[in-house]
């Protein structure tokens, strides 16, 4: 029943309910589950927030036992856990809820044998049939692996009150806007939406949770939230470090498809998105998808002028020299992938009508950092004008990592006779109030599969919407390949083109 | 934390600059969510509540000033000592101020004159005032009404039936925020009960229900000594909740409600807080079990039974989560409002306990 017609539940108040379930991570020796998957079960459960009936099965093609299984995830929650040295007392119970299962993904005899295992642990560990599977594997593999479970019985009906099977699917949720909506296809023959939880981990950072609460909670803020008093919005997600080890990957994927259509694009839609009329998952996604429909198609010259890609060059980061992309390991060394993008878009809406929204991404930049800054319209000059310079804008900046927190630039007069005026900054920071690590998105993520909570998961028309408007950009760049690549050296803010759709509308990228 | 100095209230905050000056080399930062006010008399309890407090300033730094009343001095006093507190130990770069009042006898109206200066702007401000609210004291209003949010603890309280009466005079009369620490130890128990019957069919077995049965923790300590409290909230809350009509009740803690029989009873266990519920059971009209019981060696976990005529469920556990991490007391003092659920069962309360019973 309706939590809010429950009698027992005062909204607001009433812890959300854990079911006993078990977790299956497909992929479960690959680099997300020992980096941050395991780390975030371990600390959900040190903390009190897993249920007390709970297993995770790992599946992976890798043949080995649950005593290696265990060995390895508690030498990866060491290395990577955000709370250290390990709670052995507690490793003892996350240890007993551990087990492995090996199989190949396609094979109809290895869901089988998974079937009786979880059967079974249902039995051992009375988790009540509740299953949650976690695709942490190459998006080739989604539809595989849901027709198995589903052909196997292992997905239930969503009506179904008893019992339930949710499924976390990793992005990127296809690589263009007909792969998508194939995917999308495919996988809703055996799932209702609200068993698919695809996940953007972005969603899960309390920082970006916290621009709604920003906007909608705080009255001076969202008064000025409009084209009358914004001339534009700069929202950048930069990487110091370059692909490491994900040569394979990134050139498949390149930036666009890793960051932006995903990340990025639910940075833009938070910051721009109308007041929802409650707080209820479909609510906020049917706002966020309003924000997606609104922007204005790239035509064939937005293309050109208001859309720069780039691939980072040697370089040197802090200090010390870098190799550029095409030097990177599993790299073509003719690669045209890209590593950079900046991108201006409008939101043809009553609201954003004329405020260019500016998105930067890239790796290899001076520094790691993901802001989203508004900048203000000048003040009327009439007054305090300084020999006929203007002053510096109000800009509000919202950093979501690292230093996590929210700064203002306001101008302010100099002490003193001459009156000279300066920008000086208001800055809160999340540490300085709430003193505590947050958790990590992957904890929160899972735990609100674990609740059934789908607001901090995209819906399947935002991914649609998202890849309509960047589909073309992957259409033009296929027809027109870059000819300057590599074009900004490592630990530079990216190519000089990017700074050149800025300078010729008066505007600059922020320093980060 | 810092060695505390002694200082006189004109040097609190010179003081404490100081103090920050020396921490910056050390790349401490000053953090603070709220200003919390501890009131508190010297006595047993008194480690207990600062144990409290600790929780408290691990999750949410905040700027502790904490008032301590000695009862039996051989002469009126006010001293006041500042610190800094690492709350999560001497390598967290976090830490936050501590302001300590120590105070006797008739010096204890200098205290808001003290504090005035002290309490940080634009923040809230929460009074935990530890005594028993029934009992008048000269610093209650003038801290009260300091505060956005006061929090009492009807542990402290000698008269359950007065206490519910006082906090909900003080809530009908003032724009205080109020919580209560024995309402957040039945934090765990009451999301157990509400998730166990969150399901129409669920709910229909509830509204049949026709026995219950809360069992706590008898064994009491120096500093806890009425255990039944958080029994008699949780059978009020549920009552409250679900209208349930009150017939009568007796001295061995025994209620009837239309149609529906409940009791209270004291077991012992070792190792657990005294008054902590132990276990619930409830049966239906129907027959149908729901046998809720915490385990022995894991006590922040609850085995819970479902059986009827016809079937035997696989017991499956839940945990007590916010209490198991001291978190549900961190949440009450943190929250805003005022908990229409407790109000209700304050209310409640006065009905189901108007023969004085606890």
């Amino acid at each position: 029943m309706p939590n809010d017609a429950h009698p027992l539940n005062e909204p607001g108040r009433t812890a959300r309910n854990i079911d006993p379930c078990i977790l299956v991570i497909f992929g479960a020796t690959g680099d997300l589950t020992g980096r941050k998957l395991t780390p975030a079960l371990y600390n959900l459960g040190r903390e009190g927030s897993l249920p007390a009936n709970f297993a995770c099965v790992g599946f992976a093609r890798k043949q080995k036992s649950d005593e290696e299984f265990r060995n390895e995830i508690k030498q990866d929650i060491s290395d990577f856990s955000r709370v250290k040295p390990i709670d052995e007392n507690y490793w003892k119970t996350l240890h007993d809820q551990l087990f492995y299962h090996q199989s190949e993904f396609d094979d109809d005899a290895g869901y089988e044998r998974l079937k009786e295992k979880l059967s079974g642990l249902d039995t051992r560990l009375s988790t009540r049939g509740n299953r949650l599977f976690y695709l942490s594997v190459q998006p080739k593999f989604f539809p595989v692996i849901i027709e198995k479970l589903s052909k196997h019985g292992l997905i239930y009906d969503h009506e179904d009150e008893t019992k339930w099977s949710r499924v976390i699917i990793e992005k990127p949720f296809g690589r263009d806007s007909d792969s998508a909506t194939a995917l999308q296809k495919d996988i809703s023959h055996h799932l209702h939406e609200s068993q698919i939880f695809r996940i953007d981990h972005y969603l899960g950072k309390e920082t970006v949770q916290n621009l709604l609460v920003f906007r909608f909670a705080n009255s001076i803020f969202e008064s000025l939230w409009n084209n009358r008093h914004i001339d534009h919005v700069q929202i950048t997600v930069a990487e110091d470090i370059g692909i490491g080890s994900r040569g394979h990957f990134f050139e498949e994927e390149g930036l666009l498809r890793d960051v932006v259509q995903n990340h990025m694009m639910q940075l833009l839609s938070h910051v721009a998105m109308e007041p929802p009329v409650s707080l209820s998952a479909d609510a906020i996604r049917d706002e966020k998808v309003k924000v997606l429909k609104s922007i204005r198609p790239l035509s064939e010259e937005d293309m050109k002028e208001g859309v720069i890609r780039g691939q980072y060059g040697p370089g040197f980061i802090n200090g010390e020299p870098a190799i550029g992309y095409r030097e990177e390991k599993d790299v073509d060394p003719k690669s045209a992938i890209e590593t950079f993008l900046a991108l201006r878009l409008f939101i043809d809406n009553w609201r954003w009508a004329g405020v260019p929204f500016y998105l930067r991404a890239g790796k290899r930049l001076p520094k790691r950092g993901t802001e989203i800054a508004i900048i203000f319209k000048d003040a009327p000059g009439v007054l305090f004008q300084q020999r006929d310079n203007p002053n510096l804008p109000n800009v509000l900046a919202m950093r979501i990592q690292p230093d996590e927190g929210i700064a203002m630039r306001i101008n302010c007069k100099v002490p003193g006779p001459s009156s000279p005026i300066q920008p000086v900054k208001m800055d809160f920071r999340y540490s300085s109030y709430f003193g505590q690590s947050p958790p990590e998105a992957y904890e929160r993520l899972i735990w609100e599969c674990i609740t059934g909570d789908g607001t901090l998961f995209a819906r399947s028309d935002e991914v649609s919407e998202s890849w309509k408007i960047l589909t073309p950009i992957l259409d033009y760049w296929e027809k027109n390949q870059p000819k300057d690549f590599p074009n900004y050296a490592s630990g530079t803010w990216g190519p000089k083109q990017a700074d050149e759709i800025m300078e010729k509308v008066g505007r600059h990228w922020r320093i980060l | 934390m810092t060695t505390p100095q002694i200082v006189k209230p004109e040097a609190i905050e010179s003081t404490l600059i100081a103090i920050w000056e020396q921490l910056a080399k050390e790349n401490k930062m000053r953090a603070c969510l709220f200003n919390l006010i501890v009131f508190n008399r010297y006595s047993s309890r008194t480690d207990y509540i600062r144990n409290i407090v600790q929780k408290v300033i691990e999750k949410f730094p905040c700027r502790l000033i904490f008032i301590s009343e000695d009862p039996n001095p051989h002469a009126p006093y006010l001293k006041t000592a500042v610190s800094v507190i690492m709350p999560q130990g001497p390598s967290s770069t976090i830490a936050c101020d501590h302001i300590d009042i120590g105070v006797a006898g008739n010096e204890s109206a200098r205290v808001p004159y003290v504090i005035l200066p002290h309490i940080i702007p634009d923040i809230p401000v929460t009074l935990l005032w530890t005594e028993d609210p029934c009992i008048p004291h000269p610093l209650f209003e003038p801290l009260s009404k300091l505060c956005h949010r006061i929090i009492f603890d009807s542990e402290s309280a000698d008269n359950l039936l007065a206490f519910s009466k006082t906090v909900l005079s003080l809530k009908q009369n003032s724009k205080v925020d109020i919580a209560d620490l024995n309402w957040a130890r039945t934090e765990g128990w009451r999301d157990l009960i509400t998730s166990l019957f969150d399901s129409s069919a669920r709910f229909e077995q509830l509204k049949r229900l026709s026995v219950i049965k809360i069992a706590y923790n008898g064994k009491p300590t120096e500093f806890f000594c009425h255990l039944k409290i958080q029994s008699i909230y949780l059978l009020s809350w549920i009552s409250s909740r679900m209208n349930w009509n009150f017939h009568k009740a007796d001295k061995n803690l025994h209620f009837e409600f239309e149609g529906i029989q409940a009791s209270i009873e004291s077991t012992e266990w070792e190792k657990i807080g005294p008054g902590t519920i132990i276990s619930v059971n409830l049966t239906t009209a129907t027959k149908e079990h729901f046998d809720c019981i915490r385990i022995k060696e894991r006590y922040h976990y609850v085995s819970i039974q479902i059986s009827s005529e016809e079937k035997c469920d696989l017991p499956y556990q839940f945990l007590l989560g916010q209490t198991a991490t001291g978190g549900s007391l961190v949440n009450e003092i943190c929250m805003k409002g005022t908990s229409k659920h407790y109000l209700d069962m304050l209310k409640h309360l006065e009905v189901l306990d108007k023969d004085k019973l606890c």
